[in-house]
């Protein structure tokens, strides 16, 4: 069973406008400031704060008072109407509640602060939010609006047990201004419901142990169980205000009552049914950290602590027999910014001191500022390692790959995937589209291409238009223009007639017609250069055919 | 291959003895080489072949200059005896070099690493960093002038672990004639021009022939120079991909220059 660590942020708008605008009317001078850069992603650079006064007709702060005994809310305009997105602790005090009118709000508390509410800025800050969190687990997934799932399986020994992750997790994010509840479970679900309605009266609530999701949410209200509205609403009616008298009620009538969605609700909080999250990252076991008690900040040193966090992993991984193709490790800044450096292998190994050399020239892109205090790292695509590895010593044909295994990955991790390839064969007449590109290491394609229809050496991108001079029509020309120069034809080969596939979208309609036929010619000239010209189109039509070269044969 | 892929101490060891017995002697080690298969091309050549750790300027002739073909050909051609050792890597910045072209030839296609650069100092550094890898049978490097100093690193590369370098000059579309054609590395080994010339007529005088080519050696370190009209060999006629047809006299030699300055 996997662990599910649930983040609950309540008042995310509110939390991501207090940072978003920290020299604001109402910053929170606290520990906000104190942390320098607030913690994940950069949403402060170029993202200019909206006016705190919003329209509307809304009344705008004076400037001399402090306006951080003033409420505050967001505002966000729905079907021409200014209402309320979000309200502050002290407009909620004062009976002020998302959805609301701001005409009437500010009909009852007339010194109510706005701004514009920007659901695009809280979403990026959600998603800086959930990267922040490879520190705790390479898996983490986007929960609503305000939420995180993180699966933390086997990454809690790293901290020295659940509680402890659990404390450290909301500690900083504590410090970085940002108020959180979060809970551990079994399941997604279980983990949601007791981050949100759990009592947290002690730690023990918030982590239900292995197991035991039944007991720890039993007492929580039904809206702990994610349910849809309409059940939602009707359940207390009934007198049903807790989940342990819906677990209590026979499943059929449940369902029958309430919808399908209820009962599968209950048994996604039980862990009787899957859920599946989606995280940015997959969900893998291998993953490891490194933390250190001074934080660390020169070159040599980050390229040092890489080395030692690859062989961590490397190390697991041969204990396991496995290698992997991708692996990432990620250095976390003292203010919450992390670097991702990535390097992919073109066959799964688990070389320590190679894949340290593939990073290490890209250590130049992170930016330690005040110190690194943590790196994580994680393989991805692990797979067993030991059939691979038989192939070293034997006899070169198969052994070439291995030797060249290391170029691949130091020119595919310099250049970019798309600029190291093998050509293979493809199922097409058309030319450009007789190849694909494969990555150099991939096993051969069975097939070659058909030796009856030569190809020319160099093929250009696009077909370059000649003039050309027929002596017959259907036949080669006796002599045509490349480029300004004049070609007598001395010989000639075919015609090749291909069709363009006209099942393929993306085919254009100028492009073809009747003349969506091209009649392919090899061609030499006096000097003895070889084109590949073709004629697109044919006589007799009301357009006269045009006359194209291709390539080269050299 | 064999000395550089010897593993043990003591097959270093009598490696090393050889060649300071070969030193002492007054002789060099005979270095593998690439022949032509024929005597009046190997003859130009001091160990009878290409070198295989050394690195080798073509060029093309008046047009083939721009767009590079008969070179490519002529190139893939003189490396296929090379795939069966190991990979051949080509560089160029441009994408238009063509596989099934290639397999036409009777280059097995499935050992072609075709790497696409950026820029001119990336294809040389891609160009050295593949020759110097072991697996690396060759490395083909579409370049326009490298300088000096990058010819000596590529001569290093190729020593290193016997590998055979072919810079392609290139001139870039649309560009300036004549960058191309200056002499540039006094590294390589030698230094060839090469162009098109008509074919034979094939036996039943439908399409084309074999294809062949002009094949000028302008300049070869401790050889002397030549040129030949080459015609392709059918990968099943035995190990050499060409097969000599004519000797080019020199005034032909002499024409062809008018000719390239005309164009």
């Amino acid at each position: 069973m996997a662990r599910i660590l649930s983040v609950w942020c309540p008042n995310w708008p509110i939390t991501t406008w207090r940072r978003r605008n920290p020299g604001g009317k109402l910053a929170d001078t606290g520990p906000l400031r104190a942390c320098g850069a607030p913690p994940p992603g950069g949403e402060e650079d170029g993202r200019s704060p909206s006016s705190p006064s919003g329209g509307g007709g809304c009344v705008a702060s004076g400037g001399g008072k402090s306006d951080r005994d003033l409420p505050f809310a967001l505002l966000i305009s729905e079907h021409g109407t200014r209402r309320l997105a979000a309200v502050d602790e002290k407009a909620r005090a004062l009976a002020l509640s998302p959805g609301q009118k701001a005409a009437d709000a500010l009909a009852l508390v007339p010194d109510l602060v706005t701004a514009d509410h920007d659901p695009a800025a809280d979403r990026a800050a959600l998603e800086a939010l959930s990267d922040w969190c490879v520190r705790f687990s390479p898996a983490v997934a986007i929960d609503g609006h305000d939420g995180l799932f993180l699966d933390i399986t086997g990454t809690d020994h790293l901290w020295g047990g659940e509680a402890a992750m659990l404390g450290d997790l909301l500690a900083r994010l504590a410090r970085w201004g940002v108020p959180a509840r979060a809970a551990i479970a079994d399941t997604a679900g279980a983990a949601w419901g007791l981050a949100r309605f759990g009592t947290h009266g002690g730690d023990d609530l918030a982590i239900a142990p292995p197991g035991q999701q039944r007991a720890a949410i039993q007492d929580l209200p039904v809206a702990a169980l994610r349910l849809e509205d309409a059940a939602e609403a009707q359940l207390p009616r009934l007198g049903l205000h807790r989940v342990g008298q819906l677990l209590a009620l026979p499943r059929a009538q449940l369902a029958k009552r309430f919808g399908l969605s209820t009962t599968l609700r209950l048994d996604q909080a039980l862990g009787q049914a899957a859920e599946a999250l989606t995280f940015r990252r997959p969900a893998t076991p291998w993953f490891d950290r490194l933390a250190f008690f001074e934080p660390i900040s020169a070159p040599e040193d980050l390229a040092r602590v890489a080395g030692d966090a690859l062989a961590l992993i490397c190390a697991r991984l041969e204990a396991e027999g496995r290698g992997a193709k991708r692996f990432e490790v990620v250095f976390h800044r003292l203010d919450g910014k992390a670097y991702p450096v990535r390097a992919g292998l073109a066959r799964i190994g688990r070389d320590a001191k190679r894949l340290t050399r593939l990073i290490v020239p890209k250590l130049d892109k992170v930016d330690p500022g005040f110190g690194v205090e943590v790196v994580t790292v994680h393989a991805g695509a692990v797979e067993p390692l030991a059939a691979a590895q038989d192939r070293l010593d034997a006899e070169s044909g198969t052994s070439l790959d291995e030797t060249l295994a290391p170029l691949i990955d130091r020119l595919v991790n310099r250049l970019g995937e798309n600029r190291v390839w093998r050509a293979d064969p493809y199922q097409s007449h058309v030319p450009e589209r007789s190849q694909v590109r494969v990555a150099p290491l991939d096993p051969p394609a069975a097939t070659g291409w058909d030796p009856a229809r030569p190809r020319p050496v160099r093929l250009f991108k696009r077909p370059e238009a000649i003039t050309a001079l027929a002596k017959v029509p259907d036949d080669p020309p006796i002599q045509f223009t490349w480029r300004g120069r004049s070609h007598r034809v001395r010989r000639a080969e075919g015609p090749e007639r291909i069709g363009q596939e006209w099942w393929r979208a993306g085919v254009g309609e100028t492009d073809t017609g009747p003349g969506r036929i091209r009649d392919y010619y090899r061609v030499e000239d006096d000097a003895g250069g070889r084109f590949w010209i073709f004629r697109q189109g044919l006589f007799g039509t009301e357009d006269a055919p045009k006359w194209w070269i291709h390539g080269l044969f050299g | 291959m064999e000395l550089t892929m010897a593993g043990s101490r003591e097959a270093r060891l009598a490696a090393l003895r050889g060649r300071i017995a070969a030193i002492e002697a007054g002789t060099r080690t005979p270095t593998p080489v690439l022949p032509f298969g024929d005597p009046a091309i190997d003859g130009c050549f001091p160990g009878g072949g290409l070198p295989l750790g050394g690195w080798h300027e073509v060029t093309g002739a008046g047009l083939e200059d721009e767009t590079g073909a008969a070179p490519a050909a002529f190139v893939g051609l003189l490396l296929r005896p090379l795939v069966k050792t190991g990979a051949i890597v080509w560089v160029a910045r441009r994408s238009d070099l063509f596989a099934p072209g290639l397999f036409g030839l009777g280059f097995p296609a499935e050992r072609l690493i075709q790497v696409r650069t950026r820029d001119e100092a990336e294809t040389l550094s891609v160009l050295e960093d593949a020759l110097s890898t072991q697996g690396v049978a060759a490395a083909v490097g579409e370049a326009e002038a490298p300088d000096l100093t990058a010819g000596r690193r590529l001569q290093l590369a190729c020593e290193k672990r016997g590998g055979f370098g072919v810079l392609l000059h290139r001139r870039p579309y649309g560009g300036r004639a004549g960058k191309g054609g200056a002499v540039s590395g006094s590294a390589s080994f030698s230094r060839w021009r090469i162009g098109p010339a008509p074919s034979p007529p094939p036996p039943d005088d439908i399409g084309l022939g074999p294809p062949r080519w002009r094949v000028e050696l302008e300049r070869c370190r401790g050889g002397r120079p030549g040129g030949w009209i080459l015609q392709a060999q059918e990968a099943g006629h035995g190990p050499h991909p060409f097969r000599l047809v004519s000797q080019l006299a020199d005034h032909d030699v002499a024409a062809a220059e008018s000719w390239r300055k005309a164009g």
